[in-house]
């Protein structure tokens, strides 16, 4: 696996690593993927209509609206600020 | 008392023999003195534990316990409990405390157990070992400087060493059995659906599954009976009605058909281990089992496609860990990505990243299709191959894994002999089935060697007396510390 | 070249709320509004551990919409999770559907007038998806924050996406205005602009008028009002123009469109180059439908406009007048329910379309919360009919309806507009009238009729409530012609 690769890869889980850990993140997924290879050449294709579990409409959840979570118990693991979650100013 | 089963400790609650208080201050003085050693606790709740003893005795005198009343567990740390800190071992979650209880926590609390706190596992139960954990990096109660397994390490050596009665894990690829095996107690993986996943932090939510870590086969039959059945917050577990999971307890071995499926016994496996286990095998047949043997041709693609499959679901399981709604936020300046690229880098440890950035390979555009797309196709093989060999047996037996608990850093720095150790546990995982782990023989420093029994689905009563039937005339060897 | 010389290209994503009671994966209320963070629980805020239940009716509805809008159903949809970080998306994913959506190919006839000229045409749908919205964002600029608020985390939506058939503004308004409707009739969404229950992105490109290919395109982001559909469109036509003439490249991006400046702009949080890991939810069970569930479904659907106005017409109402009445579900249902309490359906629409639309176009009526009663126009209207009251004072007594409600005869009486025909008392009035004005009476006997207008306005005075011009004109005339 490419050093660029691992960088691109970060960027997409929005996780940042100094040099030295990207280094040794290029050495770990190197030999993981080569166990993930092992499957590359198989002729095999995932069929979505095989993994059906005989769900119909009548086992789904009635309609029916619930008591929600006190908004406090909501927040009590959070920064927050006016009943709100606080994030640093999203420009659109 | 300590290191008695379930079913022996209800009846000396029953008989007044002991009061839950008694017995919950006796677990919380032996955590005092030998956890320090062992590790086993991320957290240790005792007042919470002996009022719980208290509501439990009142019920005792009533006469209306039921069959855990006042029975001290304890429980993984990814597993939801309201206003005690959940942490998964992670330092993201380090101040997490849920508002609410998952389903099991609830079923339990109604069966009136006794929590005696919360135990440690791999962060976010990646990993085999519990060497991952950021908080407490449990040992072996047969062997101090080995591991004790993972990812539920920590409810294993509990139970190994004598610190609760039983405890609940979390099994995504052996991560129940293969600590069982590696501290020589009993532990089951039920069937996917079969307990509800409503409040278990996720790791990988197609393989995820609560089951019981105990000292027999029958206490994990007791404990899945309390657990058990449909859940309105999960829509994945199963409306099929719950079986008494005991009511095989004393089954005869004659005439039931068990497969060993070769393998699994290849090259990889110890010779200590492919030995003891075939002994097992030979004992099953000796009371009357037909061995018949079977074959697996997906087995070698498993690790790969398990490692995908779980590392995807991850890695989209674990986005929303960003320090905003809870968990570690850093503190930095800085726009809404820097906050939150900063949050994760720190709150997660190197594996957790690892199978992040995995996860992320496997979905990402262009390797989508080699990758994802492959396993899940692998995922359906392999389902397709266990139920073949379904057709001709009831029970498969393989090892649970390749060998006894390692050194302490003995695998932990190489990531690709780590993950190919899981090849025994995985694929029942892929293919949704339960399987039990019990200790069947000891190698020559005494460390536990454990075999797995694998059911066909919803038939953990089969396994459980099976189990029980080795299991009665084996003679476990208890940890001592 | 100027703008004539390009072809405009426009798709739309047009994003509807259902109106379910709880969101489509927990049971908090999904209903509009509520204070900040209180319809939340652990798993529309995405807490760990936490598990999506799919609600029945969100799915129902997904397909009834899909019916509404001609679409065939897709008997195994799957959930798909889209990845992304946002603020407003706490999970990180939102469960949406990629490859396998439950309504596909479907067909919407649109008719609208271009340059005073009545054109129609039909834009098909590539197929609509079941998601969940996101929550809000309140922008703190004084301490340099964002507040989430996550009411409307959950509450699910239909996206519907069209292919790329609209060639002017006028055509994607129109669209969208007609969409709305039908899924008004459906039932499944109120479609209010104003609460952010309708809206859409747009996708416009432009192509030379003798070139075969689609040009690049932009995407502008929720749109969210008729008005803007049509000005961003505008303005996107004229800035690809520009660009083309300039012989540069349209780059293909995300926009925003602000609506005071009437500009888009190019958004800076997607710059993000983002691959959005789409892959099934594993903690989602597929639904299975069968035959006899879409026929139920199906069956369920109310009568579309289509119907209304083929039915309307069959009452002898001209098509014009039926339209108006349809183009608004709720005085199309009013309609209905006036006509089942008086079945006279042109001189209830003569009302509805007169007094009714006038008062709502001036504001004076919220048709979503009148203060009258279908049963109390019905009565009004029948009343004015059968003589009772005056056209006139008809209208004046509605004024009173719509301003308070009540019972139109209780007004018409309070206000001695109420007509009770008494025959006596019209000969009796009659009589003293002649008597009184013998001059008048000679002249129209003498074949000077005019002076009818003078007698006739002497025994309205004394008659007023007491019966309607039309008996007394009769009652007059036919004591004249005796004498």
């Amino acid at each position: 696996m490419e050093l660029d690769m691992v960088k691109y890869l970060a960027k997409l889980a929005k996780l940042e690593f100094t040099d030295e850990e990207l280094e040794q993140a290029v050495k770990d997924m190197t030999s993981i993927i080569e166990i993930m290879d092992t499957i590359k050449d198989i002729d095999i294709t995932y069929d979505p209509y095989k993994d059906n579990h005989n769900v119909y409409l009548e086992d789904l959840r009635p309609d029916e609206a619930m008591p929600s979570l006190a908004t406090d118990k909501l927040l009590q693991n959070a920064v927050n600020q006016e009943n709100c979650f606080v994030v640093p100013k999203v420009v659109e | 008392m300590v290191e008695l089963t379930v079913k022996s400790l209800r009846e000396k609650l029953d008989k007044k023999e002991v009061s839950a208080r008694e017995l919950t201050q006796a677990y919380l003085d032996r955590i005092e003195s030998v956890d320090k050693k062992v590790e086993s606790y991320i957290t240790v709740t005792p007042e919470a534990a002996l009022s719980a003893a208290d509501k439990a005795q009142e019920k005792i005198n009533a006469g209306e316990a039921s069959s855990l009343c006042g029975i001290p567990l304890a429980i993984k740390d990814n597993i939801c409990t309201e206003g005690v800190k959940t942490t998964c071992a992670s330092r993201m979650l380090e101040n997490f405390v849920p508002p609410y209880n998952a389903t099991v926590m609830d079923k339990l609390e109604n069966e009136g157990i006794v929590m005696l706190g919360k135990t440690s596992m791999d962060e976010f139960a990646m990993g085999g070992s519990t060497q991952t954990s950021a908080f407490a990096k449990t040992k072996n109660p047969y062997d101090l400087t080995r591991v004790p397994g993972g990812s539920s390490g920590g409810s294993a050596a509990a139970v190994g060493a004598d610190l609760c009665a039983a405890a609940l894990g979390s099994d995504t690829g052996g991560s129940i059995r293969q600590p069982a095996a590696f501290c020589g107690v009993t532990g089951i993986k039920p069937t996917y659906g079969r307990v509800s996943r409503y409040g278990l932090v996720a790791f990988a939510s197609s393989l995820d599954q609560i089951g019981p870590v105990a000292r027999s086969a029958e206490d994990c039959g007791i404990i899945l009976n309390a657990i058990s059945g449909y859940d309105f917050h999960d829509g994945t577990s199963s409306r099929l009605p719950v079986d008494d999971y005991t009511s095989k307890i004393g089954m005869s071995m004659k005439g039931v058909k068990i497969a060993v499926v070769s393998e699994f016994f290849a090259e990889g496996v110890d010779e200590n281990v492919r030995k003891s286990v075939l002994a097992a095998v030979d004992t099953y047949k000796a009371m009357g089992a037909e061995i018949i043997e079977a074959s697996m041709p997906s087995l070698k693609y498993a690790i790969a496609a398990y490692y995908l499959i779980a590392s995807a679901e991850a890695s989209s399981n674990l986005s929303r860990y960003d320090g905003i709604k809870f968990g570690h936020r850093a503190d930095v300046g800085g726009s809404y990505n820097d906050l939150i690229v900063a949050s994760r880098s720190e709150g997660f440890g190197d594996e957790v990243k690892r199978r992040i950035l995995l996860g992320n390979y496997a979905l990402s555009s262009g390797y989508y299709d080699a990758y994802y797309g492959k396993a899940m196709g692998l995922k359906q093989k392999i389902r397709e191959e266990y139920a073949d060999i379904f057709t001709k047996c009831d029970l498969i037996i393989t090892p649970t894994a390749p060998s006894v608990a390692y050194g302490i850093n003995e695998n932990i720095s190489d990531p690709k002999k780590m993950y190919q150790a899981d090849f025994c546990t995985v694929t029942v995982n892929i293919a949704s089935l339960p399987a039990l782990s019990t200790t069947c023989g000891y190698d020559e420093n005494g460390m536990p060697i454990g075999m797995s029994i694998v059911g066909k689905m919803w038939d953990e009563t089969t396994i459980i007396g099976a189990a029980d039937a080795f299991e009665k005339q084996f003679d476990r060897i208890g940890a001592s510390l | 070249m100027s703008v004539s010389d390009y072809i405009p290209v426009i798709g739309l994503e047009i994003h509807s709320e259902l109106l379910t009671n709880s969101k489509v994966f927990c049971t908090c209320s999904a209903e509009f509004g509520g204070e900040k963070n209180t319809r939340c629980c652990p798993v529309c805020s995405g807490m760990p551990g936490t598990l999506p239940i799919i609600n029945q009716r969100a799915v129902e509805y997904a397909i009834k919409a899909g019916y509404a809008l001609g679409c065939e159903i897709n008997k195994f949809s799957v959930w798909d999770r889209k990845n992304y970080f946002y603020p407003d998306l706490p999970k990180a994913y939102q469960i949406s559907e990629l490859n396998l959506p439950i309504c596909l190919a479907g067909a919407v006839p649109i008719e609208y007038e271009e340059n005073g000229e009545k054109k129609s045409k039909t834009i098909r749908i590539n197929h609509i998806h079941l998601e969940e919205d996101a929550g809000k964002l309140i922008h703190d600029d004084l301490n340099g924050v964002s507040l989430c608020d996550y009411n409307r985390c959950g509450v699910p939506l239909v996206e519907i996406v069209t292919e790329p058939d609209m060639r002017s503004p006028e055509e994607a308004r129109t669209l969208v205005e007609t969409i709305a409707l039908l899924l008004q009739y459906a039932g499944v969404s109120d479609c209010k602009m104003e609460e952010g229950s309708i809206r859409a992105d747009v996708n416009v490109s432009l192509m030379r008028k003798d070139a075969t290919e689609f040009g690049t395109r932009a995407e502008i982001k929720n749109v969210n009002s008729l008005k803007s559909i049509y000005r961003t469109i505008e303005y996107e036509i004229k800035r690809q123009a520009q660009i083309l003439d300039r012989g540069g490249e349209v780059i293909q991006e995300t926009r925003r469109f602000d609506a005071n400046k009437g500009e888009t702009k190019a958004m800076r949080s997607k710059e993000d180059a983002h691959d959005y890991k789409y892959f099934p939810d594993p903690d989602i069970k597929q639904v299975n439908l069968r035959d006899e569930d879409l026929e139920r479904i199906k069956a369920s659907l109310p009568e579309m406009p289509k119907q209304r106005l083929a039915k309307y017409m069959g009452f002898g109402i001209p098509e014009k007048e039926a339209k108006v009445i349809v183009n608004t579900k709720k005085i199309s249902d009013l309609f209905e329910e006036c006509l089942t309490h008086y079945n006279n359906p042109k001189s209830l629409v003569n009302f509805i379309n007169g007094e009714i639309m006038r008062r709502i176009n001036l504001g004076e009526i919220d048709i979503d919360k009148p203060s009258f009663t279908a049963a109390d126009v019905a009565k009004l209207v029948e009343m004015s009919d059968t003589d009772k009251v005056t056209k006139n004072d008809a209208k004046e007594i509605f004024r009173e309806m719509a301003e308070k409600g009540g019972d139109p005869e209780a007004i018409a009486k309070a206000n001695g507009m109420l007509i009770v025909s008494d025959t006596g008392r019209v000969l009796e009035v009659i009589e003293q009238v002649i008597a009184n004005n013998e001059k008048a009476v000679n002249q129209y006997k003498s074949g000077d009729v005019k002076v009818f207008g003078f007698l006739m306005g002497q025994c309205s005075k004394e008659l007023r409530g007491a019966a309607t011009p039309k008996v007394i004109k009769e009652e007059l005339e036919k004591k004249l012609r005796s004498l």
